[in-house]
């Protein structure tokens, strides 16, 4: 399998693999998972003021998802909820070359967060 | 290789030793002739063909006649599994062989049964260890051949082949052995073994690769399966590749198993100590009954291509090399009931005639921090990303 530098940097340094803790002020959290593509995934947003302002990830999974989460909440962090919500997962990981037969990964990450923002939908 | 990387993947391929290196370019160098030719080129050529073939049998403890020469031990297994059971067309015939063969029996097997011959595949314990009970329960009146592999080239764990083959000559049943991994590492007497086919290779004790050879016992026939000339008693046909040949000569002159088995078994013990001290970690195979050179290790709760990635300097293997770019979690492993993901979480490592101590300790340094660090990325992950 080969890997992208930017995967390679992303997998070798995932600044967002990190745990917020669960008493840290509008946590949401949502987790996602395939046992067929061994994977899964834990995403923490904390939102505050319609702004996501820090982002926390845990994953069990390859490189490219390791790499395509990092990338992710690299994203998240900063932005507005608005804006947030209309993330596009695929677009935002195209520079890290994801093989096709590895997409459906992708999804879970997709799925990880709008878990995020059905808990934060039920709580505002 | 960077001179960063450790190789720890003998099991995979070795480097040529010196000596071999030596005789292959002086060979290459100076004896050019066509060993099939009659002329004094020819002549020399064709005397090191058959000094090599004596260094061969002599390691293997067969007469050096009973020996062809084929590309390695992949054609060899094709050459007996297909040489056997491709002979008669116009009666039942039956193969048996285990579900943790290398892929280059598995396969010519699948080929034969889409082709109408019947096989059976025996499973293997969950130690990796293949019951000869088991093999010769599923002998029938129609079994031709069995292919059992003497030393599985992901676990290391060896199979009971003098058990096996001892039934199988009372029966009249041929008996095929892939050798590839114990050649070298356990000391082989083919002559003296209920061994009618042995599939040997060069490259993984520190010859070169693209030869290998298949011993055939005397009363063994054969369906050639590559046409277009006379080599090799008509059973190979095409020119003997005389600097392979030399290479592989002198790569089994130097093998001895008696001096380097011990030497190898010390070193994949101090690995293993190294190892054991990562949370968790287990060994995949029997460690009584496994070959000196191999140590296969399941990590639970990372996920297995991340942690070979991570571990790209260090040159290990999750499984055969032969199926290193396919997805599937290692037949073998899961074979053995291990579940797809620690199966996947499983390396194998293996070590040779140039692996030293103190690469063995950076590398069980290397593979604890990747551990570590993939655990912690995994952390609070549910229970199946460990089981």
């Amino acid at each position: 399998m080969e890997y992208s530098p930017a995967v390679v940097r992303h997998f070798d340094a995932p600044h967002w693999a990190r745990e917020l803790p669960q008493d840290t002020p509008g946590l949401v959290s949502g987790d996602a998972e395939d046992r067929t593509l061994h994977v899964w995934i834990r995403f923490q947003l904390q939102l505050i003021g319609g702004v996501v302002r820090a982002v926390g990830f845990r994953v069990f999974g390859c490189p490219h998802t390791v790499a395509a989460a990092n990338v992710v909440a690299e994203w998240l962090e900063g932005r507005s909820v608005a804006e947030a919500r209309g993330m596009d997962v695929r677009g935002l990981c195209a520079h890290l070359e994801v093989p096709v037969e590895k997409l459906g990964k992708l999804l879970r990450i997709e799925d990880a967060v709008a878990a995020c923002w059905r808990t934060y939908s039920q709580g505002s | 290789m960077s001179h960063l990387e450790i190789y720890l993947d003998y099991a995979a391929t070795a480097p040529a030793d010196p000596a071999v290196s030596a005789a292959m370019a002086d060979c290459l160098r100076h004896e050019f002739g066509n060993p099939s030719s009659l002329h004094a080129a020819g002549k020399r050529a064709r005397l090191l063909v058959e000094t090599a073939r004596l260094s061969v049998g002599e390691r293997v403890g067969a007469p050096s006649e009973r020996l062809v020469f084929t590309s390695g031990a992949t054609e060899s297994n094709n050459l007996a599994l297909q040489g056997v059971l491709r002979r008669s067309r116009d009666r039942r015939v039956h193969l048996v062989t285990s579900r943790i063969e290398h892929k280059s029996v598995l396969d010519v097997a699948h080929a034969l049964e889409a082709s109408g011959v019947a096989v059976t595949y025996v499973d293997a314990m969950a130690d990796g260890y293949v019951l000869p009970e088991r093999v010769i329960e599923a002998l029938t009146p129609d079994t031709q051949l069995v292919s059992i592999m003497h030393v599985n080239n992901e676990t290391g764990v060896i199979q009971d082949v003098a058990a096996i083959g001892k039934v199988c000559r009372e029966r009249g049943v041929l008996f095929h052995v892939d050798a590839a991994q114990s050649v070298g590492k356990l000391p082989l007497d083919l002559a003296a073994s209920p061994i009618d086919l042995c599939s040997l290779t060069a490259h993984k004790l520190c010859g070169p690769k693209g030869i290998g050879a298949l011993y055939i016992a005397p009363r063994v026939t054969l369906l050639p399966q590559v046409h277009g000339g006379e080599q090799e008693r008509g059973l190979r046909a095409g020119t003997l590749a005389t600097h392979q040949i030399v290479g592989m000569g002198k790569a089994y002159e130097l093998a001895d198993p008696r001096r380097e088995a011990p030497r190898l078994a010390a070193l994949r013990d101090r690995l293993w100590q190294a190892l054991a001290a990562i949370e968790g970690a287990r060994q995949n195979g029997d460690p009584g009954r496994r070959a000196a050179h191999i140590l296969n290790v399941t990590f639970p709760g990372v996920e297995g291509e991340s942690l070979r990635f991570a571990l790209r300097d260090l040159a290990v293997s999750a499984g055969s090399a032969c199926a290193a770019d396919s997805p599937e979690a290692s037949h073998v492993l899961t074979g053995m009931g291990l579940s797809d993901t620690r199966a996947g979480s499983s390396l194998r490592f293996s070590v040779g005639r140039f692996t030293t101590a103190d690469e063995l300790l950076e590398a069980a340094a290397q593979v604890a921090t990747a551990v570590a660090r993939l655990r912690s990325l995994a952390k609070s992950s549910p229970a199946w990303c460990s089981a």
